[in-house]
Protein backbone atom coordinates (compact mmCIF):
# COMPACT_ATOMS: atom_id res chain seq x y z
CA UNK A 1 0.00 0.00 0.00
CA UNK A 2 2.88 2.30 0.82
CA UNK A 3 4.13 1.89 -2.78
CA UNK A 4 0.84 3.12 -4.24
CA UNK A 5 0.79 6.13 -2.00
CA UNK A 6 4.34 6.95 -2.97
CA UNK A 7 3.53 6.73 -6.68
CA UNK A 8 0.58 9.05 -6.09
CA UNK A 9 2.72 11.62 -4.33
CA UNK A 10 5.55 11.32 -6.85
CA UNK A 11 3.16 11.70 -9.79
CA UNK A 12 1.44 14.76 -8.45
CA UNK A 13 4.64 16.50 -7.44
CA UNK A 14 6.28 15.66 -10.77
CA UNK A 15 3.33 16.98 -12.75
CA UNK A 16 3.68 20.28 -10.92
CA UNK A 17 7.45 20.25 -11.39
CA UNK A 18 7.22 19.51 -15.13
CA UNK A 19 4.60 22.25 -15.45
CA UNK A 20 7.05 24.73 -13.91
CA UNK A 21 9.91 23.58 -16.15
CA UNK A 22 7.77 23.90 -19.28
CA UNK A 23 6.68 27.39 -18.21
CA UNK A 24 10.34 28.30 -17.73
CA UNK A 25 11.39 27.18 -21.20
CA UNK A 26 8.24 28.52 -22.80
CA UNK A 27 6.23 27.84 -25.92
CA UNK A 28 9.31 27.03 -27.94
CA UNK A 29 9.77 23.76 -26.08
CA UNK A 30 6.30 22.59 -27.03
CA UNK A 31 6.68 23.44 -30.70
CA UNK A 32 10.03 21.52 -30.70
CA UNK A 33 11.40 23.82 -33.36
CA UNK A 34 15.02 22.86 -32.93
CA UNK A 35 16.90 19.62 -32.57
CA UNK A 36 17.87 20.56 -29.05
CA UNK A 37 14.30 20.98 -27.83
CA UNK A 38 13.30 17.77 -29.54
CA UNK A 39 15.96 15.79 -27.69
CA UNK A 40 15.42 17.47 -24.32
CA UNK A 41 11.66 17.02 -24.64
CA UNK A 42 11.95 13.30 -25.11
CA UNK A 43 14.56 12.93 -22.38
CA UNK A 44 12.65 14.93 -19.79
CA UNK A 45 9.60 12.80 -20.52
CA UNK A 46 11.37 9.50 -20.07
CA UNK A 47 13.22 10.61 -16.94
CA UNK A 48 9.93 11.70 -15.41
CA UNK A 49 8.29 8.37 -16.28
CA UNK A 50 11.21 6.44 -14.90
CA UNK A 51 11.29 8.35 -11.61
CA UNK A 52 7.55 8.23 -11.00
CA UNK A 53 7.16 4.49 -11.42
CA UNK A 54 10.62 3.18 -10.45
CA UNK A 55 10.31 3.20 -6.69
CA UNK A 56 13.87 2.07 -6.01
CA UNK A 57 15.24 5.16 -7.74
CA UNK A 58 16.08 8.31 -5.88
CA UNK A 59 13.39 10.88 -6.42
CA UNK A 60 15.52 13.96 -5.97
CA UNK A 61 18.21 12.75 -8.37
CA UNK A 62 15.59 12.36 -11.06
CA UNK A 63 14.21 15.80 -10.35
CA UNK A 64 17.72 17.22 -10.61
CA UNK A 65 18.22 15.60 -14.04
CA UNK A 66 14.96 17.04 -15.31
CA UNK A 67 15.90 20.42 -13.93
CA UNK A 68 19.31 20.32 -15.66
CA UNK A 69 17.74 19.44 -19.01
CA UNK A 70 15.25 22.24 -18.63
CA UNK A 71 17.92 24.72 -17.58
CA UNK A 72 20.29 23.85 -20.43
CA UNK A 73 17.47 24.21 -22.95
CA UNK A 74 16.59 27.55 -21.40
CA UNK A 75 20.22 28.70 -21.55
CA UNK A 76 20.71 27.63 -25.17
CA UNK A 77 17.54 29.48 -26.11
CA UNK A 78 18.81 32.61 -24.37
CA UNK A 79 22.27 32.44 -25.98
CA UNK A 80 20.68 31.70 -29.37
CA UNK A 81 18.87 35.03 -29.14
CA UNK A 82 22.22 36.83 -28.85
CA UNK A 83 24.52 34.97 -31.23
CA UNK A 84 23.85 34.00 -34.81
CA UNK A 85 26.87 31.66 -34.93
CA UNK A 86 25.68 29.74 -31.87
CA UNK A 87 22.23 29.55 -33.37
CA UNK A 88 23.53 28.03 -36.59
CA UNK A 89 25.35 25.29 -34.68
CA UNK A 90 22.59 24.44 -32.21
CA UNK A 91 19.46 24.96 -34.24
CA UNK A 92 20.76 24.01 -37.66
CA UNK A 93 19.52 25.60 -40.84
CA UNK A 94 17.27 24.52 -43.65
CA UNK A 95 18.52 22.60 -46.70
CA UNK A 96 17.37 23.69 -50.13
CA UNK A 97 15.89 20.67 -51.90
CA UNK A 98 14.30 22.26 -54.97
CA UNK A 99 15.58 25.40 -56.62
CA UNK A 100 14.36 27.00 -59.87
CA UNK A 101 12.05 24.01 -60.23
CA UNK A 102 14.93 21.49 -60.19
CA UNK A 103 15.66 18.86 -57.55
CA UNK A 104 19.11 19.26 -56.00
CA UNK A 105 20.32 15.65 -55.80
CA UNK A 106 23.49 16.48 -53.84
CA UNK A 107 21.53 18.07 -51.01
CA UNK A 108 19.10 15.14 -51.00
CA UNK A 109 21.99 12.76 -50.60
CA UNK A 110 23.49 14.86 -47.82
CA UNK A 111 20.25 14.70 -45.84
CA UNK A 112 19.77 11.00 -46.65
CA UNK A 113 16.34 11.60 -48.14
CA UNK A 114 15.16 9.33 -50.93
CA UNK A 115 13.00 10.64 -53.75
CA UNK A 116 10.09 8.73 -52.18
CA UNK A 117 10.51 10.64 -48.92
CA UNK A 118 10.49 13.93 -50.77
CA UNK A 119 7.41 12.90 -52.78
CA UNK A 120 5.60 12.09 -49.53
CA UNK A 121 6.52 15.44 -48.00
CA UNK A 122 5.45 17.25 -51.16
CA UNK A 123 2.11 15.43 -51.17
CA UNK A 124 1.55 16.50 -47.56
CA UNK A 125 1.84 20.04 -48.92
CA UNK A 126 -0.79 19.20 -51.56
CA UNK A 127 1.79 19.13 -54.33
CA UNK A 128 1.66 16.12 -56.60
CA UNK A 129 3.85 17.36 -59.40
CA UNK A 130 7.45 18.34 -58.77
CA UNK A 131 7.32 20.59 -61.84
CA UNK A 132 4.82 22.88 -60.01
CA UNK A 133 7.39 23.77 -57.36
CA UNK A 134 9.70 26.74 -57.70
CA UNK A 135 11.56 26.39 -54.42
CA UNK A 136 11.47 23.99 -51.47
CA UNK A 137 13.42 23.91 -48.21
CA UNK A 138 13.79 21.06 -45.77
CA UNK A 139 13.44 22.68 -42.35
CA UNK A 140 15.62 21.61 -39.37
CA UNK A 141 12.70 19.78 -37.75
CA UNK A 142 12.17 17.68 -40.89
CA UNK A 143 9.23 19.52 -42.43
CA UNK A 144 9.23 20.62 -46.05
CA UNK A 145 8.32 24.21 -46.92
CA UNK A 146 7.23 24.74 -50.50
CA UNK A 147 6.99 27.84 -52.67
CA UNK A 148 4.90 27.11 -55.75
CA UNK A 149 5.48 28.71 -59.11
CA UNK A 150 3.52 31.94 -59.47
CA UNK A 151 0.94 30.46 -61.85
CA UNK A 152 0.19 27.61 -59.44
CA UNK A 153 -0.39 29.76 -56.38
CA UNK A 154 -3.94 30.45 -55.20
CA UNK A 155 -5.54 33.52 -56.68
CA UNK A 156 -5.64 36.56 -54.40
CA UNK A 157 -7.52 39.86 -54.72
CA UNK A 158 -4.16 41.47 -55.41
CA UNK A 159 -3.71 39.30 -58.51
CA UNK A 160 -7.07 40.52 -59.76
CA UNK A 161 -6.12 44.11 -58.89
CA UNK A 162 -9.20 44.32 -56.71
CA UNK A 163 -9.35 46.77 -53.87
CA UNK A 164 -10.45 45.06 -50.68
CA UNK A 165 -10.80 46.94 -47.43
CA UNK A 166 -8.68 45.93 -44.49
CA UNK A 167 -10.49 44.22 -41.62
CA UNK A 168 -9.48 44.16 -38.02
CA UNK A 169 -9.68 40.99 -35.94
CA UNK A 170 -13.10 40.19 -34.45
CA UNK A 171 -13.50 40.26 -30.69
CA UNK A 172 -15.32 37.61 -28.67
CA UNK A 173 -17.31 39.67 -26.21
CA UNK A 174 -19.81 37.10 -24.89
CA UNK A 175 -18.90 33.59 -23.78
CA UNK A 176 -21.29 31.18 -22.04
CA UNK A 177 -23.75 33.98 -21.37
CA UNK A 178 -21.15 36.16 -19.68
CA UNK A 179 -19.78 39.46 -20.93
CA UNK A 180 -16.01 39.53 -21.40
CA UNK A 181 -15.34 43.08 -20.29
CA UNK A 182 -11.72 43.23 -21.44
CA UNK A 183 -12.59 42.25 -25.00
CA UNK A 184 -15.49 44.67 -24.96
CA UNK A 185 -13.14 47.48 -24.07
CA UNK A 186 -10.59 46.48 -26.75
CA UNK A 187 -13.33 46.57 -29.34
CA UNK A 188 -14.07 50.14 -28.29
CA UNK A 189 -17.63 49.43 -27.15
CA UNK A 190 -19.41 49.53 -23.85
CA UNK A 191 -22.02 47.52 -22.00
CA UNK A 192 -24.73 50.01 -22.94
CA UNK A 193 -24.03 49.47 -26.62
CA UNK A 194 -24.09 45.68 -26.13
CA UNK A 195 -27.45 45.70 -24.34
CA UNK A 196 -28.95 47.83 -27.12
CA UNK A 197 -27.64 45.47 -29.79
CA UNK A 198 -28.95 42.42 -27.92
CA UNK A 199 -32.35 44.02 -27.63
CA UNK A 200 -32.32 44.82 -31.35
CA UNK A 201 -31.70 41.13 -32.07
CA UNK A 202 -34.30 40.01 -29.56
CA UNK A 203 -31.84 37.97 -27.49
CA UNK A 204 -31.24 37.81 -23.77
CA UNK A 205 -27.71 37.74 -22.44
CA UNK A 206 -28.01 34.39 -20.63
CA UNK A 207 -29.20 32.68 -23.81
CA UNK A 208 -26.08 33.69 -25.74
CA UNK A 209 -23.40 31.02 -26.00
CA UNK A 210 -21.00 33.06 -28.12
CA UNK A 211 -21.07 36.65 -29.30
CA UNK A 212 -18.49 38.26 -31.55
CA UNK A 213 -18.17 41.81 -32.82
CA UNK A 214 -16.43 42.44 -36.12
CA UNK A 215 -14.42 45.28 -37.60
CA UNK A 216 -17.57 47.22 -38.56
CA UNK A 217 -19.11 46.99 -35.09
CA UNK A 218 -21.63 44.35 -36.18
CA UNK A 219 -22.61 41.75 -33.61
CA UNK A 220 -23.04 38.06 -34.50
CA UNK A 221 -24.57 35.70 -31.95
CA UNK A 222 -24.79 31.99 -31.37
CA UNK A 223 -27.59 31.06 -28.99
CA UNK A 224 -27.98 28.07 -26.67
CA UNK A 225 -31.41 27.54 -28.14
CA UNK A 226 -30.67 26.43 -31.71
CA UNK A 227 -34.31 26.62 -32.73
CA UNK A 228 -34.32 30.40 -32.56
CA UNK A 229 -33.19 32.10 -35.76
CA UNK A 230 -30.75 34.90 -35.08
CA UNK A 231 -30.85 37.70 -37.64
CA UNK A 232 -27.55 38.07 -39.47
CA UNK A 233 -26.16 41.60 -39.57
CA UNK A 234 -27.67 43.21 -42.68
CA UNK A 235 -26.95 46.85 -42.06
CA UNK A 236 -24.25 47.37 -44.69
CA UNK A 237 -25.85 45.49 -47.62
CA UNK A 238 -29.12 47.30 -46.85
CA UNK A 239 -27.33 50.62 -46.80
CA UNK A 240 -25.80 49.86 -50.19
CA UNK A 241 -29.24 48.99 -51.56
CA UNK A 242 -30.80 52.21 -50.29
CA UNK A 243 -27.90 54.22 -51.71
CA UNK A 244 -28.52 52.65 -55.10
CA UNK A 245 -32.26 53.29 -54.81
CA UNK A 246 -31.70 56.96 -53.97
CA UNK A 247 -29.33 57.33 -56.89
CA UNK A 248 -31.96 55.86 -59.25
CA UNK A 249 -34.66 58.12 -57.77
CA UNK A 250 -32.56 61.21 -58.45
CA UNK A 251 -32.04 60.08 -62.05
CA UNK A 252 -35.81 59.71 -62.47
CA UNK A 253 -36.46 63.16 -60.96
CA UNK A 254 -33.94 64.69 -63.32
CA UNK A 255 -35.75 63.12 -66.29
CA UNK A 256 -39.26 64.03 -65.20
CA UNK A 257 -38.81 67.61 -64.11
CA UNK A 258 -39.29 70.46 -66.54
CA UNK A 259 -37.46 73.09 -64.57
CA UNK A 260 -33.97 73.34 -66.13
CA UNK A 261 -32.30 74.44 -62.91
CA UNK A 262 -33.67 71.49 -60.91
CA UNK A 263 -32.81 69.12 -63.75
CA UNK A 264 -29.16 70.18 -63.46
CA UNK A 265 -29.28 69.89 -59.67
CA UNK A 266 -30.72 66.35 -59.75
CA UNK A 267 -28.16 65.30 -62.38
CA UNK A 268 -25.27 66.66 -60.37
CA UNK A 269 -26.39 64.92 -57.18
CA UNK A 270 -27.06 61.64 -58.98
CA UNK A 271 -23.47 61.77 -60.27
CA UNK A 272 -22.18 62.50 -56.75
CA UNK A 273 -24.09 59.49 -55.38
CA UNK A 274 -22.86 57.23 -58.18
CA UNK A 275 -19.28 58.16 -57.41
CA UNK A 276 -19.92 57.50 -53.73
CA UNK A 277 -21.46 54.08 -54.44
CA UNK A 278 -18.40 53.09 -56.48
CA UNK A 279 -16.11 54.14 -53.66
CA UNK A 280 -18.12 52.47 -50.88
CA UNK A 281 -19.00 49.21 -52.58
CA UNK A 282 -16.02 47.21 -51.23
CA UNK A 283 -16.88 48.35 -47.70
CA UNK A 284 -20.58 47.65 -47.91
CA UNK A 285 -20.56 44.24 -49.58
CA UNK A 286 -21.39 41.69 -46.86
CA UNK B 1 -48.40 60.17 -55.49
CA UNK B 2 -47.14 63.55 -56.55
CA UNK B 3 -43.61 64.52 -57.41
CA UNK B 4 -43.49 66.52 -54.19
CA UNK B 5 -44.19 63.49 -52.02
CA UNK B 6 -41.73 61.37 -54.02
CA UNK B 7 -38.99 63.91 -53.47
CA UNK B 8 -39.89 64.04 -49.78
CA UNK B 9 -39.63 60.28 -49.54
CA UNK B 10 -36.24 60.37 -51.21
CA UNK B 11 -35.14 63.05 -48.75
CA UNK B 12 -36.18 60.82 -45.86
CA UNK B 13 -34.13 57.92 -47.27
CA UNK B 14 -31.14 60.22 -47.61
CA UNK B 15 -31.51 61.27 -43.97
CA UNK B 16 -31.55 57.58 -43.01
CA UNK B 17 -28.44 56.88 -45.08
CA UNK B 18 -26.63 59.80 -43.49
CA UNK B 19 -27.33 58.61 -39.97
CA UNK B 20 -26.33 55.02 -40.80
CA UNK B 21 -23.07 56.23 -42.32
CA UNK B 22 -22.32 58.26 -39.20
CA UNK B 23 -23.02 55.28 -36.95
CA UNK B 24 -20.79 53.05 -39.11
CA UNK B 25 -18.05 55.67 -38.94
CA UNK B 26 -18.27 55.62 -35.15
CA UNK B 27 -18.48 51.84 -34.80
CA UNK B 28 -15.79 50.76 -37.26
CA UNK B 29 -12.36 49.85 -35.92
CA UNK B 30 -10.31 50.22 -39.09
CA UNK B 31 -9.10 53.80 -39.49
CA UNK B 32 -9.41 53.80 -43.27
CA UNK B 33 -13.00 52.52 -43.17
CA UNK B 34 -13.81 55.12 -40.50
CA UNK B 35 -12.46 57.89 -42.75
CA UNK B 36 -14.38 56.66 -45.82
CA UNK B 37 -17.68 56.41 -43.90
CA UNK B 38 -17.17 59.84 -42.39
CA UNK B 39 -16.31 61.41 -45.74
CA UNK B 40 -19.38 59.83 -47.36
CA UNK B 41 -21.60 61.13 -44.57
CA UNK B 42 -20.32 64.64 -45.36
CA UNK B 43 -20.91 64.18 -49.09
CA UNK B 44 -24.45 62.98 -48.59
CA UNK B 45 -25.12 66.00 -46.42
CA UNK B 46 -24.56 68.30 -49.42
CA UNK B 47 -27.00 66.19 -51.46
CA UNK B 48 -29.47 66.44 -48.59
CA UNK B 49 -29.22 70.26 -48.55
CA UNK B 50 -29.95 70.48 -52.30
CA UNK B 51 -32.99 68.26 -51.93
CA UNK B 52 -34.27 70.16 -48.91
CA UNK B 53 -34.11 73.34 -50.92
CA UNK B 54 -36.01 71.68 -53.78
CA UNK B 55 -38.71 70.45 -51.40
CA UNK B 56 -39.28 74.00 -50.17
CA UNK B 57 -39.50 75.16 -53.78
CA UNK B 58 -42.04 72.46 -54.62
CA UNK B 59 -44.14 73.32 -51.58
CA UNK B 60 -44.25 76.92 -52.73
CA UNK B 61 -45.35 75.92 -56.21
CA UNK B 62 -47.92 73.36 -55.08
CA UNK B 63 -49.18 74.64 -51.74
CA UNK B 64 -51.96 72.05 -51.62
CA UNK B 65 -49.35 69.31 -50.92
CA UNK B 66 -47.64 71.20 -48.14
CA UNK B 67 -46.76 68.96 -45.25
CA UNK B 68 -47.81 65.77 -47.00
Amino acid sequence: MNGYLEILLRSISFILFLFLITKLVGKKQISQLTLFEYVSGITIGSIAGEVVTGLEQNYLQGALAVFIFGLVTFLTDTISLKSKKFRDIVEGSGTVIIKDGKLLEDNLKKEKYTIDNISTLLRQNNVFKVADVEFAVLEPQGKLSVLLKKENRPLTPKDLQMKVPNEKEPFTIIMDGKIIDDALRWSGKGRGWLYTELEKMNATLDNVFLGQVDSYGELTLDLYDDKIQVPQPQQRPLLLASLKKTQADLEIFSLSTECEKSKAMYKKNAAILQEMINKMEPYLNG
Amino acid sequence: MTIASNVKQCLATIRGIESQLSSLALNSLDEEAKAIFHESAMTIETVKKDLQFRVLELERQEPQYKGS
